[in-house]
C-alpha cells in the first residue's frame, strides 16, 4: 500500500511534507450531511485540507482509520466543568450563589478553573467544549450561560451566551412554591429590565421608581429584553412549556428551552416557535410531578416534529463524566432517533448555535476539531483513540490514568 | 440448634400455659424468634415447557457458546446444548442470530424506598434518627407499585437487592426481590435468600450524625459506632446461645428480652445474614476488614468500591466482592479516585468484581455499563471478552447475594432467569426483547400485554400506554 501511494505522489507530483501534517486513512467519517464511508483525511496545521477517497500526499503522520470512526468533537450542552471539582465539597463549588442579591449577573465563566481534573478527563473521551449552566440557588434566575473550549489551554469562549431561568418545580420552590406567582415573578422582571433599558439615566440616578432586582442584574437582563440574548429556560412540564413560548412570544424573545421532559407533547408547538431544545435523552422517569410523561424517545418525537436538538446528560454526572453525552445520544438512537441527527445534537448544532470557534463538522476548510473512535461512534465499546481541539492533538493523560498506572503496577506478581 | 417455629398466637398460648407450671421445667419448649415472620408469597409460575434454539449464549459465568438450545421447564433450565433433540410438543422460539444472556441482577437498588415520583411521602429508604439501626428492614419500605421496577424490567434485570441508605453506621436490612409485578413486597421476595445487612463507611455518617453534633462526627466515631454495637450483638448472642443450650436452667422467666436490632447483628455473628458494606477507600475497607475478625463475621461486598483496583489484593484474598461503577466518580471526596478501569483491575486480581446502579436511570441499562468497564479495561489491554464482562452482572453479582447455586448463570438446574437481546447484549443499541423470570416471559418488547405497568402510571400516561 505504501510502495502504491509513493508511486502515485510521483507520478501527479503533488508531494507535501509538512511538519503539521496528519493523514488519517479508511476511515468513516460522520459530517453534518451524513457518514462518508472508508474515506481520507488529511489535516494540516491543525486545519482539515482534503476528505477524499485518494489523496496522494503523503503526510508526517499516518493512522489506519481502517473499522475506525471520525466524529467532530463533542459538545455537552449543560454541564458545570470548572465550577466544580468535588461536588459534596462547598468550597469548589461555584456554579451556585446563596447570595441572593445576584441573579442575572452571576457569570459563571469567571469561576472557570483551567485547571479542573475534570477537563483532562473529558477530553481524553472526546469532549471538546462544554455549555456551563448556572443553577438557581435563590432566585428563578439562575446566571449568565457560558462556552468553554477543553483544549491544551482551556478557556472560556463566550462569557454570556444566555441567560438562565430555572422554571422547574426546584424554581417555583424559590418563587413561593406556586408556578403561577413565578410566572409573574418572571413577567415582573421582564417588564422591569425594559423599564430600566429606557430609563437607565434616571434610574441609576435614582430617580426613577425602585426594582426588584439590582441594577447588575436588570442591565444583564437587557439584552434579552432587546432580543440580542437568549432567555435559556429549565422547565419539564407540557403546560409550564407552553406558558413559557407565550411568554417568551409576548416579549419576543429569543428562546431556548432544556430538559423539557414532556417536550414531546407540545413538540408542534416548539417547532412552530422555532425554538431548539436541550435534553438529557436518557431520562425517562417520573421522578418528579412535572415529568410524568417522561420517555425514552423524547428525542425522537421532538426530532420528527422538526425541533432542533442539542444533548446533554443531566441525569447522570453531569460535569464529572460529560463526555458521556455519547451514551445519551446512542441511546437516543436506540429509541428511534436519526444517528446523523444525534451526532449533530452534540456537534455541529450547538456549535452553531453557540457560536463556537469550530464548526463543528468536518468539512474541508474547517479547523480539525475531531475524535477518531476504536469503532462505531456511538457504541460505548469504542474508545477515543485520537482527540484534536481546535486544531491540536490533546495528550491522552488523566489523573485518573495516572492512578490506573500506579496502581496496575502494582497489581503485578 | 433446634430451632420450633411457632406462630405469635401459640407463643402467647404456650407462654400462659407454661406460665402456670414450676419453674425450671425442663421439657419447656423452645420458642426461638421466627426467623421469617414476612415470607415470601412469591411461586413460580405454572408454565408449559418451551425451548430457545440456536441462540449466542453469553453464559453469564465466563462462557460465551453458539448455536445453542435450551430447554425450559418448571421454572428450570432442564437441558442445553448443541441440537437438542426437542419434543415435537414443546413450543420454540428461534433465536438465531440472537443472543441471549441471564437475566441481569443490580445488587444495589433503591427501588420501591426511593421511588418515583420522588416525594417526602414515599422517601423511604433512610432511617437516618439513629446511627445503627440495624432494627430496620428495607422491605418494610418498599412501595411494590414504584413505576421503577417496569423499567428496570425492560432493560433486562431480573433480580434486585434493595438496600436501605447509607446515611446510617448500619442501615438495617436488604431484601433480594424478584422483578416482578406485585401488589404486595411478599409477592416479589425471592424464596430463601438470605438476608443482607446494610452498613456504610466513610462520609456520610459522620456528615449525618456530626451535623447534628453526636456520634458519629468522624472516621473514628464511625469506628468506635460499628464496634460498640458489635460488642452489644455479641452479648445479646451469647444470652440466647446460652438459654438455648442450658436446658437445665432455661425457663420463661429467663427467656432473653427480644431486641429487634441486636437481632439482626446478632443472625450476621451467626452467618445467617451478608454484610453489603458502602465503602469507597481502599483504607476503610482494610478497617471493616479486621473489625470484621474482631467479631467473627464475614462481609460480603464491599458496595460503592471506587478504590476497588486499589483494594484488589485484599479483595481477593478475603473472598470479598467488590461492588462498582463502571465510571461514577467526583461527587464526594471519597469518590474522587476512580479509574475507568476499576471492574476490569478487580477481576484481573481474580477478585470478585460486581457492576451496579444505586440509580433508577443506570438499572435500565447494566449492560451498557458492563460495555464500557469491559471497554477500559481493554484500552488497557486486558483483553476482556463480553462473556467475561457480563459476569459482572450476572455470576459474580449472584454471588455476592449467595444465590449462585440459583440464578446468575445459564445451565442446566438453575432458574430460567433469561434475557434474549435485540442485538449484541453491550451494543448501545440493544434492548432486552423477552425477559423471562423462572421460565415466565415476564416481558415482551414486541407485545403491549407483556409489559408491565404500574397503578401509577394509569390514566397518567394514557390509559394503558407504557412509558418506553
Amino acid at each position: 500500500m505504501k510502495k502504491i501511494l509513493f508511486i502515485f505522489t510521483l507520478a501527479f507530483v503533488t508531494t507535501s511534507v509538512n511538519a503539521n501534517s496528519l493523514l488519517i486513512k479508511n476511515v468513516d467519517v460522520y459530517k453534518s450531511s451524513g457518514m462518508e464511508s472508508n474515506t481520507n483525511v488529511l489535516i494540516k496545521n491543525g486545519e482539515i485540507v482534503a476528505i477524499s477517497k485518494r489523496i496522494y500526499e503523503t503526510a508526517d503522520r499516518d493512522i489506519d482509520g481502517s473499522g475506525k470512526s471520525l466524529t467532530p468533537g463533542l459538545f455537552n450542552s449543560h454541564t458545570h466543568i470548572g465550577a466544580v471539582e468535588v461536588s459534596a465539597i462547598g468550597p469548589t463549588v461555584d456554579y451556585y450563589s446563596d447570595n441572593d442579591s445576584v441573579t442575572v449577573a452571576l457569570k459563571i465563566a469567571e469561576a472557570f478553573n483551567p485547571n479542573s481534573t475534570l477537563i483532562p478527563h473529558n477530553r481524553t473521551h472526546g469532549l471538546t467544549h462544554a455549555l456551563m449552566i448556572p443553577e438557581s440557588s435563590t432566585h428563578l434566575f439562575s446566571g449568565q450561560v457560558a462556552l468553554v473550549q477543553l483544549g491544551l489551554n482551556p478557556g472560556v469562549i463566550h462569557d454570556s451566551l444566555a441567560i438562565a431561568v430555572d422554571f422547574t418545580e426546584h424554581g417555583f420552590d424559590l418563587s413561593g412554591s406556586s408556578r403561577a406567582a413565578a410566572l409573574v415573578e418572571l413577567r415582573q422582571a421582564l417588564d422591569d429590565a425594559m423599564d430600566f433599558s429606557r430609563n437607565k439615566k434616571s434610574a441609576l440616578a435614582g430617580d426613577h421608581r425602585d426594582y426588584e432586582l439590582s441594577y447588575a442584574d436588570l442591565a444583564a437582563l437587557e439584552s434579552v429584553v432587546n432580543g440580542s440574548k437568549p432567555l435559556l429556560v429549565h422547565t419539564n412540564r407540557a403546560s409550564d412549556i407552553r406558558n413559557i413560548l407565550k411568554l417568551a412570544k409576548e416579549f419576543q424573545l429569543n428562546l431556548i428551552l432544556s430538559s423539557v421532559m414532556e417536550g414531546w407533547m407540545v413538540a408542534d408547538e416548539i417547532a412552530a416557535a422555532g425554538v431548539p431544545v436541550i435534553i438529557d435523552p436518557i431520562n425517562n422517569l417520573p421522578s418528579s410531578y412535572e415529568t410524568l410523561g417522561a420517555r425514552l424517545d423524547n428525542a425522537k418525537l421532538l426530532s420528527d416534529a422538526g425541533v432542533k436538538l442539542l444533548f446533554t446528560n443531566t441525569s447522570r454526572s453531569t460535569s464529572h463524566n460529560a463526555y458521556l453525552v455519547r451514551q445519551a445520544a446512542g441511546n437516543a438512537v436506540a429509541n428511534g432517533l436519526d444517528k446523523t441527527v444525534a451526532i449533530a445534537a452534540m456537534t455541529s448544532n450547538p456549535a452553531q448555535l453557540f457560536d463556537a470557534p469550530v464548526s463543528g463538522d468536518i468539512a474541508v476548510g474547517e479547523i480539525a476539531d475531531l475524535v477518531l473512535w476504536g469503532g462505531d461512534p456511538l457504541e460505548l465499546t469504542s474508545e477515543a483513540e485520537l482527540v484534536m481541539i481546535n486544531g491540536e492533538i490533546v495528550p491522552m493523560e488523566s489523573r485518573s490514568l495516572q492512578l490506573r498506572d500506579r496502581y496496575f503496577k502494582r497489581l503485578q506478581p | 440448634m433446634n430451632r420450633t417455629f411457632l406462630t405469635n398466637a401459640f407463643i402467647v398460648a404456650l407462654l400462659s400455659v407454661a406460665g402456670c407450671a414450676e419453674q425450671n421445667n425442663p421439657t419447656v419448649e423452645i420458642t426461638l424468634p421466627n426467623k421469617n415472620p414476612f415470607p415470601s408469597t412469591y411461586t413460580v409460575p405454572d408454565n408449559t415447557p418451551f425451548a430457545i434454539l440456536n441462540a449466542n449464549v453469553l453464559t453469564g459465568d465466563g462462557l460465551e457458546l453458539t448455536n445453542t438450545d435450551i430447554v425450559i421447564s418448571q421454572g428450570k433450565i432442564s437441558a442445553m446444548g448443541n441440537d437438542l433433540e426437542i419434543q415435537a410438543e414443546t413450543q420454540s422460539i428461534d433465536a438465531k442470530g440472537k443472543w441471549i444472556t441471564p437475566g441481569l441482577i443490580d445488587v444495589h437498588s433503591h427501588m420501591g424506598v426511593y421511588p418515583a415520583p420522588s416525594t417526602s411521602n414515599h422517601s423511604d429508604g433512610n432511617e437516618m434518627t439513629s446511627p445503627v439501626t440495624a432494627e430496620v428492614w428495607a422491605e418494610h419500605s418498599v412501595w411494590p407499585e414504584d413505576p421503577q421496577f417496569e423499567k428496570a424490567l425492560a432493560g433486562g434485570v431480573t433480580t434486585v437487592q434493595i438496600l436501605p441508605g447509607s446515611g446510617n453506621l448500619i442501615g438495617g436490612r436488604g431484601v433480594t426481590l424478584k422483578n416482578i409485578p406485585s401488589i404486595t413486597v411478599q409477592g416479589m421476595k425471592f424464596p430463601g435468600a438470605p438476608y443482607s445487612l446494610k452498613m456504610a463507611c466513610g462520609e456520610n455518617p459522620k456528615r449525618v450524625y456530626g451535623s447534628r453534633n453526636t456520634l458519629p462526627s468522624t472516621r473514628m466515631g464511625n469506628m468506635a459506632g460499628y464496634r460498640k454495637a458489635w460488642i452489644q450483638a455479641t452479648e445479646y448472642k451469647k444470652s440466647w446461645d446460652e438459654y438455648v443450650a442450658d436446658s437445665a436452667e432455661r425457663s420463661l422467666s429467663n427467656t432473653p428480652t427480644r431486641n429487634l436490632r441486636l437481632e439482626t447483628l446478632a443472625g450476621v455473628l451467626e452467618g445467617d445474614i451478608r454484610v453489603h458494606n458502602h465503602c469507597y477507600k481502599v483504607d476503610e475497607m482494610a478497617q471493616m476488614i479486621d473489625m470484621s475478625k474482631e467479631f467473627g463475621y464475614e462481609i460480603a461486598a464491599f458496595h460503592h468500591a471506587v478504590e476497588g483496583y486499589k483494594a484488589a489484593p485484599m479483595l481477593a484474598e478475603e473472598g470479598i466482592c467488590g461492588v462498582m461503577w463502571a465510571d461514577w466518580w467526583g461527587f464526594k471526596q471519597e469518590a474522587y479516585d476512580m479509574v475507568r478501569e476499576n471492574i476490569a483491575l478487580v477481576d484481573y486480581a481474580k477478585a470478585c468484581a460486581v457492576i451496579h446502579s444505586d440509580d433508577p436511570i443506570q438499572i435500565q441499562r447494566l449492560n451498557q455499563e458492563i460495555a464500557k468497564a469491559m471497554s477500559a479495561g481493554n484500552r488497557m489491554g486486558l483483553d476482556i471478552s463480553p462473556a467475561k464482562a457480563i459476569r459482572w452482572g450476572t455470576y459474580n453479582a449472584a454471588k455476592s447475594l449467595g444465590l449462585e447455586d440459583q440464578i446468575g448463570s445459564l445451565a442446566v438446574g438453575k432458574n430460567a432467569d433469561i434475557v434474549l437481546w435485540t442485538e449484541h447484549p453491550l451494543s448501545v443499541y440493544s434492548h432486552a426483547s423477552k425477559v423471562w423470570i423462572d421460565g415466565d416471559l415476564r416481558f415482551d418488547r414486541n407485545d403491549k400485554s407483556l409489559q408491565p405497568t404500574s397503578d401509577f402510571n394509569l390514566g397518567i400516561i394514557k390509559a394503558g400506554a407504557v412509558r418506553p
